[in-house]
């Protein structure tokens, strides 16, 4: 049973072209799936178009049965969808506590707000010693971490991760694959899109191949991984070619 | 040496306001990331407003804040209803904002000169014209009370962003505009109210303004002139540097009005934001990613 339902949306930024073409994509709850695709696929506009902080000129996109195409993002935020972006856009000036604070902006009841921030403080102890500390004075592996526990904070059904590894130490990156697993293992429904394509294939179900603004290809993680074309194409060292060439 | 403690007092009693006219203006440009250049004649709007309640009905220019700051926070909503939201979209927002605030400050100001004329107009209540006594030292009424009022008004503004639930969602769309709608702020609406907040103070400026100065509407040029460079100083956004650059080139002024001649002392903000642009152009208080 699907529980996002992407059906054939073209999006774009303000009068530019569209960045995505048509594009299809069915999420099942409890699932990961990894977005893979070279620059300037449409990997990072899908997840804006999702959590509508971009609306398909056409198109739908369905949560639960539900048309969410041309809502808000605090509006899909409260029926469960979550998105951490690739800059991790934090709030440099606030404390990690404030910051965790903004992740639930959008509750109500502030005694639970402050359950979920401890909570996900016990999630990263890290984040916990350093709750005073302004976020901009946090390492990189330190404020993922807190792009993620913020996003935590409301309990999503969907999370959506831009390139959680971008720019960190590997021993880091490893850390946030720890917890992308432990999202995984908690049955949260999981969309990454992840530029270290190996690994991020590695922690999920599914994956995806975007080129060109649509779904080129997509089915279980390790048959992608073991897939001759996308070998050469994006996990391999060998000189790229387009999609089309390698069909 | 007493004669210079005399003038950082006068200057410093003029600072509070200075930095509750520049705090409106650095919240509207730190949400919005406009320059709103009707800040000023909107201003003054509000003196007429605390001039002729205080002419015909005899309502202290103090006391007249409760009726300039809701009325101006309305004024302010329409105007970003009436034409901010209709550019939010648009690529150029930047360059079409400032055309935008221009216009609306010529707009206003010929409103205001085809009513109530140039001539200049200042509300004259009791305390305008007294002074303290502290030893030696004479500190104006008039200035002291404003200035208090000033920093009152400040020490709420900062109150409400720091604990209040719009406060939080204000200062977030001022530290990362993408990051606060990723968390679902509704960046249009608070950018609606952060405008609406700023020209509620721009309104209770006018307050002090009707009668610490004589006015007219084309003295906005002047005011925004002035305003733009306490802000340049302070770091463009900036609320506690909005403070800070009020009150240190309010009494730079004056002590240049005292020493060198007064025809000298309004050069002095100029002087200041031509040395801070080149030096340190993020303002003192402000980073670099702001300008």
């Amino acid at each position: 049973m699907s529980i996002l339902v992407v059906d054939d949306i073209s999006a774009g930024y303000g009068s530019g072209p569209d960045i995505l073409k048509g594009l299809s994509l069915e999420v099942e709850e409890g699932k990961t799936y990894c977005i893979i695709g070279p620059n300037g696929a449409g990997k990072s506009t899908l997840l804006k178009a999702i959590c509508g902080l971009l609306h398909p000129r056409q198109g739908s996109v369905t949560y639960k049965g539900e048309d969410i195409g041309k809502k808000r993002t605090d509006e899909i935020l409260m029926k469960g969808i979550s998105y951490v972006p690739q800059d991790r856009s934090l709030f440099p000036d606030m404390t990690v506590k404030e910051n965790l604070r903004m992740g639930g902006y959008t509750m109500r009841d502030r005694k639970e707000l402050e359950n979920r921030i401890d909570e996900v403080l016990e999630m990263f102890p890290i984040l916990g010693e350093r709750s005073s500390q302004s976020s901009k004075t946090l390492s990189g592996g330190e404020q993922q971490m807190l792009a993620i526990g913020r996003t935590l904070v409301l309990n999503p059904t969907i999370i959506m991760l831009d390139e959680p590894s971008l720019g960190l130490a590997p021993k880091v990156a490893q850390y946030i694959f720890d917890t992308i697993d432990q999202l995984k293992d908690s049955g949260m429904t999981i969309l990454l899109v992840e530029q270290n394509a190996r690994k991020g294939l590695e922690c999920s179900d599914w994956g995806c191949v975007l080129d060109l603004g649509i779904n080129r290809f997509e089915g279980p993680a390790d048959t992608i991984l073991q897939d001759p074309r996308i070998q050469e194409l994006y996990l391999g060292s060998q000189k790229r070619k387009s999609v089309e060439e390698v069909e | 040496m007493t004669q210079a403690i005399q003038v950082i007092i006068f200057g410093a009693t003029l600072g509070g306001v200075y930095a509750l006219m520049a705090s409106g203006l650095t919240l509207v440009f730190g949400v919005m990331r406009i320059v709103n250049i009707a800040h000023a004649i909107l201003m003054i709007l509000a003196a007429y407003i605390a001039f002729y309640a205080f002419q015909l009905y005899n309502l202290d220019p103090i006391l007249s804040v409760f009726i300039t700051i809701p009325v101006m926070f309305l004024v302010g909503i329409i105007i970003y209803k009436l034409f901010f939201s209709l550019i939010s979209a648009e690529d150029r927002k930047g360059e079409l904002t400032v055309l935008l605030t221009f216009s609306l400050a010529i707009i206003v100001e010929g409103v205001l000169g085809a009513q109530f004329g140039n001539t200049y107009r200042s509300a004259n209540p009791g305390y305008a014209s007294e002074a303290i006594l502290v030893g030696s030292f004479i500190i104006p009424k008039g200035q002291l009370y404003a200035t208090i009022l000033s920093v009152l008004l400040i020490g709420l503004l900062w109150l409400f962003l720091k604990y209040s639930r719009i406060g939080y969602a204000i200062r977030a769309t001022m530290q990362n505009q993408s990051a606060a709608q990723v968390v679902g702020v509704n960046v249009e609406r608070m950018s609606m109210i952060a405008f609406g907040i700023g020209i509620a103070l721009a309104g209770a400026s006018g307050s002090m303004m009707s009668f610490l100065f004589t006015f007219y509407p084309g003295k906005h040029w002047e005011f925004i002139a002035i305003l733009l460079s306490l802000i340049v100083l302070g770091g463009m956004g900036s609320l506690g540097g909005a403070v800070i650059g009020a009150f240190l080139l309010a009494i730079l002024s004056a002590l240049v009005g005292s020493y060198i001649g007064f025809t000298w002392s309004p050069i002095t903000f100029f002087l200041a934001l031509f040395i801070i642009l080149l030096f340190r152009p993020q303002g003192l208080l402000g980073k670099k990613e702001d300008i």
